[in-house]
């Protein structure tokens, strides 16, 4: 969630916050979190940046070809490594699935219907972990391929203040919503964030972005911020 | 480092040492690094193809993914990047994700999933190097876990059918392939002159849609619209493969003719790229012994001078 609200804030576009409990349904592609504007739904990061893009904001046309190429892959590894292990995590790892995955999706609703579609989510999660060969990895392994996304992640940004120097992109937004949702979630163990916290630059980048397009607004907006993080775990 | 390796992987055709891309990179960064791998292709002999294929074989150990198998090789010495910069090394990571993501859907489907493709080139060339009776199964089984990847990975809402996911991934392949194109440029590999572990991935996903004769290629045809990724393949081919070309297929000799007249094509048309190459070598370290070799080309005359002049 946190990525969208970056993204958008970077856009200078402002936005207000909701968390509904059937997000999901409302979504036209049955994934949150998506975007309401006037009479139109978006939902997706890709089609959101389009979105965005037609209604003549964007935050990647300073970059040429071979920039823009590289960005898109570097996403795509945000999404492919990042975005798997918090997956894996929070579905195939038994003891963080029963304390706390299991509770928090299941919340709004009542008993049984909450262990049901939190059983039936669990199971969606582990079919497609295994089409792509995750199935077989351990929580070691998983650490060990989001340290390595870690370091690439450092050492693209080395000791610029955005990915691509001076200003912010959808990489930049991206990167932000994922490590900030690693650093400020609790879960039953801290080796994720820790993993994370290796890598200062990544911390100081976090800060930085947290510092300049969320705190600039009033505190509701840093509660809403910290409570769609927590929510963003049930996605 | 002494211990020797052997490799079991899916064998070649229409001038490929592989037709499997996951075997093709393996080989591929194997002949970049200048690993001694003893090649063992799966035919139908009774010594069933286990379990996920590549895999390599090492005394004791048994490693099956081809990133776990090239790290392993990095781990005995035999590393091709060792000349990357931190920042190299973290792009690589990045385009090897983007491959994975967009470019593997589509190349599985043109493989496996398209009806007429399948039916047609994929079934029958896999089932003849399998054993009966497994024969009747295994492609069957390999045919039905690359839907199932797709589906499951692309096949979300607001996809709701299989022509519509088709249409989408085949999408992003194309988009792949051009930003791919755009980051290779003109450089003869995607990090200068000497080839990487990207360019064994890039070379492994690519080489089989370019070289393998499909009835259904709209992924061949744009990607012979990107003249420097066929230039790519065709010269990783020529150098790095020339010697196992020629030893396998039937059509190994036409392939050799024909890679040479596309060399010669290439001298007569980019001068300027072989004096940007110039420039470069002046400034680029020295390379170890061990590449030189697989680069001294038989083809004589002109062809090999961007070549030769890379020996000390």
């Amino acid at each position: 969630t946190l990525c969208f609200q970056a993204f958008l804030q970077m856009c200078n576009l402002p936005i207000q916050v909701v968390c509904r409990a059937n997000a999901e349904y409302m979504s036209p592609s049955g994934k949150v979190p998506f975007i309401h504007v006037g009479n139109q739904v978006v939902s997706e990061l890709g089609p959101i940046v389009q979105f965005v893009k037609a209604k003549g904001h964007s935050l990647s046309d300073g970059l040429d070809e071979v920039q823009k190429a590289e960005m898109k892959a570097y996403m795509e590894l945000v999404n492919n490594m990042l975005l798997t292990a918090e997956l894996y995590l929070q579905w195939c790892d038994d003891v963080t699935v029963e304390e706390i995955t299991h509770p928090r999706y299941g919340s709004p609703y009542p008993w049984p219907l909450n262990r049901i579609l939190s059983y039936q989510k669990q199971w969606e999660v582990r079919r497609k972990m295994k089409a792509i060969g995750w199935a077989g990895k351990t929580l070691e392994q998983v650490l060990e391929d989001v340290d390595q996304c870690c370091q690439a992640l450092s050492q693209r940004l080395g000791t610029q203040p955005y990915f691509f120097n001076k200003q912010p992109t959808e990489l930049d937004a991206l990167v932000f919503g994922h490590l900030f949702t690693i650093l400020t979630t609790q879960l039953i163990t801290d080796e994720l964030s820790e993993k994370v916290k290796n890598y200062s630059n990544l911390t100081a980048f976090c800060r930085r972005i947290e510092q300049q397009y969320f705190e600039g607004h009033d505190k509701d907006s840093s509660t809403i911020a910290a409570r769609s993080a927590k929510r963003s775990l049930l996605r | 480092m002494a211990a020797p390796l052997e490799l079991r992987c899916w064998g070649g055709g229409w001038g490929l040492p592989s037709v499997h891309p996951e075997s093709l990179t393996v080989l591929a960064y194997a002949k970049f690094s200048g690993a001694p791998l003893t090649v063992n292709t799966i035919s139908s002999s009774w010594k069933a193809p286990k379990g996920d294929i590549p895999v390599l074989i090492s005394e004791d150990n048994v490693i099956s993914q081809p990133a776990k198998i090239l790290n392993f090789l990095r781990k005995q010495k035999y590393n091709a990047d060792y000349e990357l910069s931190a920042k190299q090394g973290a792009d690589t990571l990045a385009y090897i994700a983007l491959l994975e993501e967009k470019l593997l859907p589509a190349l599985l489907h043109t493989f496996w999933i398209e009806a007429e493709n399948y039916c047609s080139v994929t079934k029958p060339w896999f089932a003849s190097r399998i054993a009966f009776p497994l024969s009747l199964y295994l492609p069957g089984k390999m045919s039905r876990e690359a839907l199932n990847r797709i589906l499951l990975t692309k096949g979300g809402p607001p996809l709701y059918s299989l022509t519509e996911v088709e249409a989408q991934i085949y999408r992003d392949a194309k988009e792949c392939l051009n930003l791919l194109s755009k980051r290779l440029g003109t450089s003869q590999f995607f990090f200068g002159d000497t080839p990487t572990t990207l360019d064994a991935f890039v070379f492994g996903f690519l080489a089989p849609v370019y070289k393998v004769c499909f009835p259904r290629v709209q992924l061949q045809e744009h990607l012979k619209q990107l003249p420097n990724l066929c230039r790519f393949c065709d010269d990783i081919l020529t150098c790095y493969f020339r010697l196992s070309v020629s030893g396998h297929s039937p059509a190994g000799q036409d392939t050799a003719d024909a890679n040479l007249q596309k060399l010669t094509q290439l001298v007569n048309k980019e001068s300027n790229l072989i004096e940007k190459m110039d420039d470069n070598l002046r400034k680029s370290p020295q390379h170890p012994p061990r590449k030189l070799t697989t680069l001294k080309l038989a083809a004589g005359g002109e062809e090999s001078s961007p070549f030769n002049r890379l020996s000390p």
